[in-house]
């Protein structure tokens, strides 16, 4: 009865952000899968409706599977990577340590550069032609690397870059939820004769359910639509090794003038992203 | 009671309602900025009309010099100059104009997407908006150029051709007899040389358009390779046949096997060169204004070419556009003719260096005793290059899919990739993408 009544306003304090939502989300998402299913004339400047004919084409297409195994490969890697890499960084900025805070604010750093900015200067440290990474390899004795240039070391550079950018971020939540752990628990626990170890495994684990499922959900959704350091500096290359279909959507649109094509594969990005934050929700799914 | 059961009644409908207007009023906010001087920001209001000039921002010197001139004769036209390097360029045009929007007045357009612009409309037909004698002041070769379905489409603003610059100190250094400027020297005897020229810290030779078609193509047009076939919608079989794979293994061989050149970006190679990295640079001729002011020592010679093949060198050039999707196409073109035959011509070959289209400038390379001595003489090598020995680039409606395609494969193969390997993926997708064009073609 009284539920009945608040839907009214209830409704309307949700406007504003519904409003966003629909706008700026399901509109375009809307307008996507619509694209998908048309392609455009150059002679008449017309869109024509074609059914799936863009998603057979892509299905017959090396370029495409190629792409969706470099997506794959990419986000296999990458998202548990900077999931430990960020939990490991949140512990260690929970740890009473001397000066910790001077840590907290370094740490802090590369999240506050911009994304083309970090790319830039990675590319610069990266070079094989006097790159500083090169000339500390060189000083060890070490053999000096192509990394960016190399098809078999690109991905890894573009996955270290992208996780040195971001793992400070993330691990800003998992320190919220550290810290939310109670205290009592702890002592308890250390009471009773659990070691660090166990500790971490039943109490600071289970604690952190809800913290680790954002992030979890929030890392792979980013990485699977991430494409700026490839755009920046590989242009998918070498030997498209670091074409990922969020690049290769966008070759499609603005380079190959395809907006059929590109839409279709930003469709399919979607529904994998979607498969994946599915499986990681129940997977995560807090047991109380 | 009543009264105070509306009075919340009330207030569990304003409180959202506020909110959801005060969110709207700040999306709305929508008023035209004043500028600095309390002006609105619109130019129309003062009887200005702003233009915006898509640009390579190579050409910032010249551009900025034409324009100031074109603003003073032309004081109710103001030339917003937004300039960008090459690929971003490339791209900013081709969001813009296929969004068919309204901020962009004039453009670059290179010449091989002359028509690939034209098939997808992006381009204003210059025949009623530019003088009607205009075509009798270029040359016959970049009137075509500019020209679809004989309609003239843009104009030629400068042509352009290679020459192989050397730096006098490094050859000194090592006791190497300076290269003589009239005499071709083949690739087989650059190599030597590189080799020669390399060590300490010291590259041998460097293209300056690392990995990119404009100056790659001199290497398979020296083999006698064909790109692409004749209605120009296959690569197969063209762009990946065995003399182009041996043009391009010898690109790959620089950097790989003899090591003779950096491993370095299109944009790094004119620094490697003026601050003596590089003793041997193979590039443009509006290279040597930057080159001559960098006060190094150095001299030129012809492009080289392979031992017993073809004589080929670059050529390429730039025209200027109006969009077909401006509104203010008149003061566009008003500007396009001033820099293609008014006195910004003369300011853009004088400033810029360029090799020049109207023939009124050539024939003056040609005559004028100035461009007897070095340096000058450069543009008196570069204009006899691009009638005698220059090949175009392949002509096809997608030019653009197959440029970006092949300069990622040359990029692969300055890297170590297998030049056939490379080149075979790169048609495959190139050939995907050409069947579009199928249609456009046969019409």
């Amino acid at each position: 009865m009284r539920s009945k009544k608040m839907l009214g306003p209830l409704l309307l304090f949700l406007l504003p952000a519904l409003t966003g939502l629909f706008l700026f989300k399901l509109y375009p998402i809307g307008n996507g899968i619509l694209q998908s299913l048309y392609t455009t004339s150059f002679l008449t400047g017309g869109q024509s409706f074609v059914g799936f004919q863009n998603y057979i084409t892509l299905f017959q297409d090396p370029v495409f599977w190629n792409s969706l195994k470099v997506t794959l490969l990419f986000n296999i890697i990458i998202n548990p990577l900077q999931v430990v890499l960020a939990f490991l960084l949140a512990l260690l900025l929970n740890a009473r340590i001397k000066r910790i805070a001077w840590f907290r604010s370094i740490h802090f750093v590369p999240v506050a550069i911009s994304v083309p900015t970090a790319c830039m200067l990675w590319n610069i440290m990266l070079s094989p032609e006097q790159g500083v990474v090169n000339s500390i390899l060189a000083a060890f004795g070490l053999p000096e690397q192509p990394f960016l240039g190399s098809s078999t070391q690109a991905l890894g550079s573009i996955i270290a870059i992208a996780s040195w950018k971001g793992v400070g971020y993330w691990a800003l939540f998992l320190l919220a939820g550290l810290q939310e752990v109670p205290a009592s628990l702890m002592e308890a626990s250390s009471l009773d004769g659990a070691g660090r170890w166990r500790q971490l495994i039943h109490i600071i684990y289970p604690m952190m359910k809800r913290p680790l499922t954002f992030i979890v959900v929030s890392i792979t959704t980013a990485n699977f639509l991430l494409f700026s350091p490839m755009y920046i500096l590989t242009k998918g290359g070498p030997e498209n090794s670091t074409n990922v279909l969020m690049l290769e959507s966008f070759n499609s649109a603005f380079l190959y003038s395809d907006l059929g094509r590109s839409s279709a594969i930003v469709v399919i990005l979607l529904m994998l992203t979607l498969t994946a934050v599915a499986v990681q929700f129940k997977w995560l799914k807090a047991s109380h | 009671m009543i009264k105070n059961q509306t009075m919340r009644k009330l207030g569990t409908w304003l409180a959202p309602l506020l909110i959801t207007s005060t969110v709207l009023a700040g999306c709305a906010s929508g008023n035209p900025t004043p500028s600095a001087n309390g002006q609105p920001e619109s130019a129309s209001a003062t009887g200005k009309q702003e233009i915006t000039f898509a640009a390579y921002s190579n050409y910032e010197k010249p551009l900025t010099e034409a324009i100031n001139a074109f603003e003073e004769q032309n004081p109710e036209i103001k030339v917003k100059l937004d300039l960008a390097p090459f690929d971003q360029l490339m791209e900013t045009i081709e969001i813009k104009l296929s969004a068919k929007s309204k901020d962009v007045d004039a453009l670059f357009v290179d010449s091989p997407l002359v028509m690939n612009y034209s098939v997808k409309g992006y381009l204003a037909p210059l025949d009623e908006l530019i003088d009607g004698d205009a075509k009798q002041k270029w040359t016959p070769a970049a009137v075509e150029s500019v020209t679809y379905n004989s309609q003239l489409v843009a104009a030629p603003m400068n042509s352009s051709s290679q020459v192989l610059y050397y730096n006098k100190e490094l050859f000194a250094k090592n006791g190497i007899p300076l290269p003589d400027e009239n005499t071709r020297m083949t690739w087989e005897e650059v190599v030597e040389l590189a080799k020669k020229l390399t060590g300490d810290n010291v590259y041998g030779f460097s293209f300056e358009q690392i990995s990119k078609a404009y100056q790659m193509l001199a290497l398979s047009d020296s083999l006698g390779v064909k790109m692409i076939s004749e209605d120009g919608l296959t690569a197969t079989g063209y762009s990946n046949s065995p003399e182009a794979a041996q043009a391009f293994q010898f690109y790959g061989d620089l950097f790989n096997q003899d090591q003779v050149s950096p491993k370095i970006k299109k944009e790094e190679s004119l620094d490697y060169f003026t601050s003596g990295k590089v003793a041997m640079y193979l590039a443009t001729n509006q290279n040597m204004p930057k080159i001559r002011d960098s006060g190094m020592d150095f001299g030129v010679t012809l492009h080289p070419y392979f031992a017993g093949k073809q004589i080929a060198t670059p050529t390429g050039a730039w025209n200027l556009g109006v969009s077909q999707f401006s509104e203010k196409k008149e003061a566009a073109a008003k500007l396009v003719e001033f820099l293609t035959l008014g006195e910004g011509a003369q300011i853009i070959f004088e400033v810029g260096g360029t090799l020049p289209p109207q023939v009124e400038l050539l024939d003056a390379i040609a005559t004028d005793p100035k461009y007897e001595a070095f340096p000058d003489s450069i543009l008196r090598i570069a204009a006899k290059e691009s009638l005698e020995t220059a090949v175009s680039r392949p002509m096809t409606p997608g030019y653009l899919e197959w440029e970006s395609n092949m300069n990622k494969a040359f990029d692969d193969i300055k890297n170590g990739a297998e030049p056939q390997k490379a080149l075979d993926q790169a048609v495959s997708i190139i050939d995907n993408q050409l069947k579009k064009y199928k249609d456009v073609a046969a019409k």
